[in-house]
């Protein structure tokens, strides 16, 4: 329907989902990553199948599927999805699957994308910027100063800006004894563990924030680090006035220069 | 494990093989290509069905057909087959060429067939088929049940009958008397067939009138080897209630 209502402008962001969910739908995490591959292989037949059709899955089961309206676009959106982990940036690469990278910071980020790469120029074939997506969260004030100080609320130890926490960190602690990490248990854990203080989360892209120069600088960074073409980005500030003043800079002072990049 | 009994019964001048197994409501099987074998989807279907799986003449140990000229023949010799067991009304479940066969079948006898189950029918060949190897029957070749494939001279004796009765690939005989036939059919794709892609599954519920898509998931084209489990439970509810198996029937209540 979004398809349709946008013209064929929609990209599918595609996740396994975070560990705490696992634990809300009662779901056995160590078959999360079946459970996804199975649903993305779902989705796109919904997507293209001009019939209704049923589907006989190990962890779905459906007598008729059968969508309306059908995407525009043929054969249908591009997907983007998690490529965090090694076992889903190969499973990406491998399907020709667009890299998204959130809930991490540029060094991990810049590691899952070699993994990525290596893993397409195997299949045959080389991501483009477009492929490449990188979500952070952003606040942009009229100095550096300013944006910082708006900001240092949003980076205590129990506000971890971009990644997850749970209230409990027993229940991580179970799922990951269950087996949602995969092979990098250690270094996922890690990753939507980290936080950092406020400069650690600036410097290491968790978090643009700053004058505009010094934003577009960071955004550059990540296009230079990473290559990713496709930035998502999420404005948290203190009050809505300064969400809005940090939108409009970002789109006065910043936005109009990334395509120099 | 259910096990199958190996008898023979004369019919339409062919001396015809066949494995049965399990009472109840009969289940006549037709076999691909390759021949018949007994797979984990015929056990378990035996269950709580009497299951009538046939060899084809001309096909394994029996001896060459050079009799049998088009498919809808050969249909007529399998429901004289059929007949000769005393069976009066009965389902049906062919597999690829099997498929194609138990489509005539049921063409040529409806009020007899009470259910169509085709898993990866060959009734609609848009392009020429690879040779059928374990990789592209079984998306699990580990599945693949037990049993040496047949002689070398059978399987080209097998070859030739099925490239004679599978002419045309596109029959507008068929595809016309398939508009027009009502009994209940569930249709089977693997969604790594690459003998039958499961794209061709679009087209038999466009002309079966009472015809029911099933994708199965992670199964190639030996769909009831690769999950034996999932093949039997669909077509086991598919048997019992014909086009009502789209409609849950288990209450989704957890606790009174």
């Amino acid at each position: 329907m979004l398809d349709t209502l946008t013209g064929g402008r929609v990209v599918a962001g595609m996740l396994r989902g975070t560990s705490n969910e696992y634990v809300t739908y009662g779901v056995n995490p160590a078959e999360s990553r079946e459970r996804f591959v199975e649903a993305l292989r779902l989705i796109v037949r919904a997507w293209t199948e001009p019939q209704p059709f049923g589907w006989l899955g190990r962890h779905y089961e459906y007598r008729t599927v059968s969508i309306w309206p059908r995407p525009v676009q043929d054969p249908h959106p591009p997907i983007v999805m998690s490529i965090s982990s090694p076992e889903m940036a190969e499973f990406a690469a491998a399907n020709r699957i667009g890299a998204g990278l959130a809930v991490t910071t540029v060094p991990r980020a810049a590691d899952a994308l070699r993994v990525y790469r290596a893993a397409a120029a195997a299949h045959g074939w080389e991501p483009a910027p477009d492929d490449v997506l990188y979500r952070a969260a952003v606040h942009v004030a009229d100095t550096d100063a300013h944006a910082w100080t708006e900001c240092a609320p949003f980076a205590t130890p129990d506000r971890p800006v971009g990644a997850l926490s749970m209230a409990n960190p027993a229940i991580d602690d179970a799922v990951a004894g269950a087996g949602y990490y995969g092979r990098e248990r250690a270094q996922q854990r890690a990753r939507v563990a980290s936080a950092g203080d406020l400069r650690e989360r600036i410097d290491t892209g968790q978090l643009l924030a700053g004058a505009p120069q010094t934003v577009l600088g960071q955004v550059a960074d990540i296009r230079r680090t990473l290559g990713a073409g496709v930035l998502e980005l999420a404005f948290i500030a203190p009050s809505p006035d300064s969400r809005r003043r940090a939108i409009e800079l970002f789109g006065e002072h910043v936005l109009p220069r990334m395509a120099e990049l | 494990v259910t096990s199958f009994a190996q008898c023979r019964v004369a019919a339409d001048g062919f001396d015809i093989r066949y494995a049965e197994a399990g009472e109840g409501a009969a289940l006549v099987c037709f076999h691909g290509a390759g021949g018949l074998r007994v797979s984990p989807g015929h056990e378990l279907l035996a269950a709580r069905r009497r299951v009538i799986a046939f060899q084809a003449p001309g096909f394994g140990d029996s001896p060459v057909n050079d009799r049998t000229a088009t498919m809808p023949e050969l249909a007529a010799t399998m429901l004289a087959a059929v007949d000769a067991l005393g069976i009066d009304g009965f389902d049906l479940w062919g597999t690829s060429f099997g498929g194609r066969l138990a489509l005539w079948t049921a063409i040529a006898a409806p009020e007899r067939v009470r259910a169509l189950v085709l898993v990866s029918p060959a009734a609609i060949i848009l392009r020429p088929r690879p040779q059928a190897t374990p990789e592209l029957l079984y998306a699990h070749p580990e599945r693949r049940p037990a049993g040496a494939p047949p002689r070398p001279e059978v399987q080209a004796q097998q070859a030739n009958l099925v490239a004679r009765l599978m002419e045309p690939h596109r029959d507008p005989r068929l595809e016309a008397a398939m508009r027009e036939l009502a009994v209940p059919t569930l249709v089977l794709f693997g969604t790594e067939d690459r003998i039958t892609p499961p794209e061709l599954g679009r087209r038999y519920v466009e002309l079966l009138p009472n015809g029911h898509l099933m994708l199965v998931y992670d199964a190639a084209h030996a769909i009831d080897g690769d999950r034996p489990e999932a093949f039997a439970a669909i077509a086991e509810d598919f048997l019992e209630r014909h086009e009502q198996f789209v409609v849950r029937r288990e209450s989704g209540v957890l606790y009174p």
